[in-house]
């Protein structure tokens, strides 16, 4: 009998395990975005991450906060301020809220999207500027699955994956919603590999991530993704290619890790 | 041949000279390499033919003058982010909007806490041959 109790014990343990143990609230990581010009890379963007605590009269939840920035250089030729914002249950990282408001060289656009997990549905709204002022409003109800996220709660989702159990090859399928429609996302786990970063050399779980029916992200196994292989999984390193090139991601410093 | 090279040299030369003003000065080496080339081969032909030379040391003036803004550059200018003051008022306008937008959103964290991922319950029947002695 108190074998079976012990059996038991480890069985809820391991459930607890299965949460986020990865971030909590006060994290910072700052990456800087570089894009490869004909075989030289230049640094156009300081990409951050931050995560901070929300509370409201029902519940305290996590807001995960990403911004892009244009360096100085470039402003003048293309600014880049954009904000993406998704509030989450700091456990799960189930999304409630998520909001992009973009600004890019005299473009802008507003989403925003508020979760119902009860009813299944996400209620969305997107402003565009319009030319002779005012914004262009669309509101939407869209239907979705239990396991939708948001672009950003996607990222930080990745992290509380239990990575160290995976073995190479081995695809998981996420599914997003980006600009009204659910995207479904194929990460696959390829190696563990050790790189060199600003933060030192760090031992990594090398990801592959390519986005089913869709061919922004070129190529196969060329978008890749670096976390680190401790507790906190941040993610060090990313390698991406589009139609107009490739870039990278490359983490500058990171502060307020939660292990 | 000659005036060929030496054209092209000016052209590069130029090149080199603008991205080398501009943000993309990492990119002005390329151009920047071409107008020496074109120049020193221009240089050659001259020499051995006794042709004057004048246009030639104005290529590798410019190409010079490119090199060092360059270098100088890709030495001395660190990266630095703009001002972000609007994005700013913007991050925090955006929270408090969001903190009202929750209120009116029907959180239950408890209940989610029993929404278990399928993956975690992947528990490995080896970890369940309990011994029976």
């Amino acid at each position: 009998m108190l074998k079976y109790l012990f059996v038991l014990s480890l069985l809820v343990s391991s459930l607890s395990f299965g949460q986020n143990s990865a971030f909590s609230a006060g994290e910072k990581l700052i990456f800087t975005a570089s894009y490869n010009m004909s075989g030289v890379l230049t640094e156009l963007a300081q990409v951050n991450m931050e995560t901070s605590e929300v509370r409201t009269s029902k519940a305290t939840l996590l807001r995960l906060k990403c911004t892009a920035t244009t360096y100085s250089k470039w402003d003048s030729f293309f600014k880049i301020r954009d904000l993406y914002e998704s509030y989450v249950s700091p456990k799960s990282v189930k999304p409630y809220l998520y909001k992009r408001d973009i600004n890019e060289g005299g473009y802008s656009k507003f989403v925003q999207y508020k979760y119902s997990h009860s009813k299944g549905t996400v209620t969305s709204v997107i402003k565009k500027k319009k030319k002779g002022g005012g914004t262009y409003d669309q509101n939407n109800t869209l239907k979705i699955s239990n396991n939708t996220k948001d672009i950003v709660s996607t990222i930080y989702y990745l992290r509380t994956l239990n990575l160290s159990t995976y073995s190479p090859g081995k695809v998981i399928t996420l599914t997003v919603l980006f600009d009204n429609k659910p995207t479904e996302i194929a990460v696959t786990y390829l190696s563990k590999e050790t790189i060199s970063t600003n933060i030192g050399n760090k031992a990594c779980y090398k990801l592959a991530i390519s986005i089913k029916n869709s061919n922004v992200l070129k190529g196969t196994n060329d978008n890749l993704l670096w976390l680190s292989a401790d507790d906190n999984k941040i993610p060090v390193f990313a390698k991406f290619k589009v139609a107009v090139g490739n870039g990278e991601l490359k983490i500058k410093s990171a502060t307020g890790l939660k292990n | 041949m000659r005036k060929l090279l030496i054209i092209l040299g000016i052209i590069a030369a130029v090149l080199a000279i603008v991205l080398s003003v501009l943000p993309l000065s990492n990119l002005a080496y390329f151009p920047a390499i071409a107008a020496l080339l074109f120049g020193l081969i221009a240089y050659y032909i001259s020499n051995k033919n006794n042709q004057p030379i004048k246009t030639i040391q104005l290529i590798f003036l410019l190409t010079i003058i490119a090199l060092s803004i360059s270098i100088y550059k890709s030495i001395f200018h660190t990266v630095e982010i703009g001002n972000t003051e609007e994005l700013q008022i913007r991050e925090l306008k955006s929270e408090e909007k969001a903190i009202e937008d929750l209120e009116s959103l029907d959180i239950d964290l408890n209940e989610e806490d029993l929404d278990i991922n399928e993956e975690d319950l992947d528990i490995e029947t080896e970890d369940l041959n309990i011994d029976e002695e």
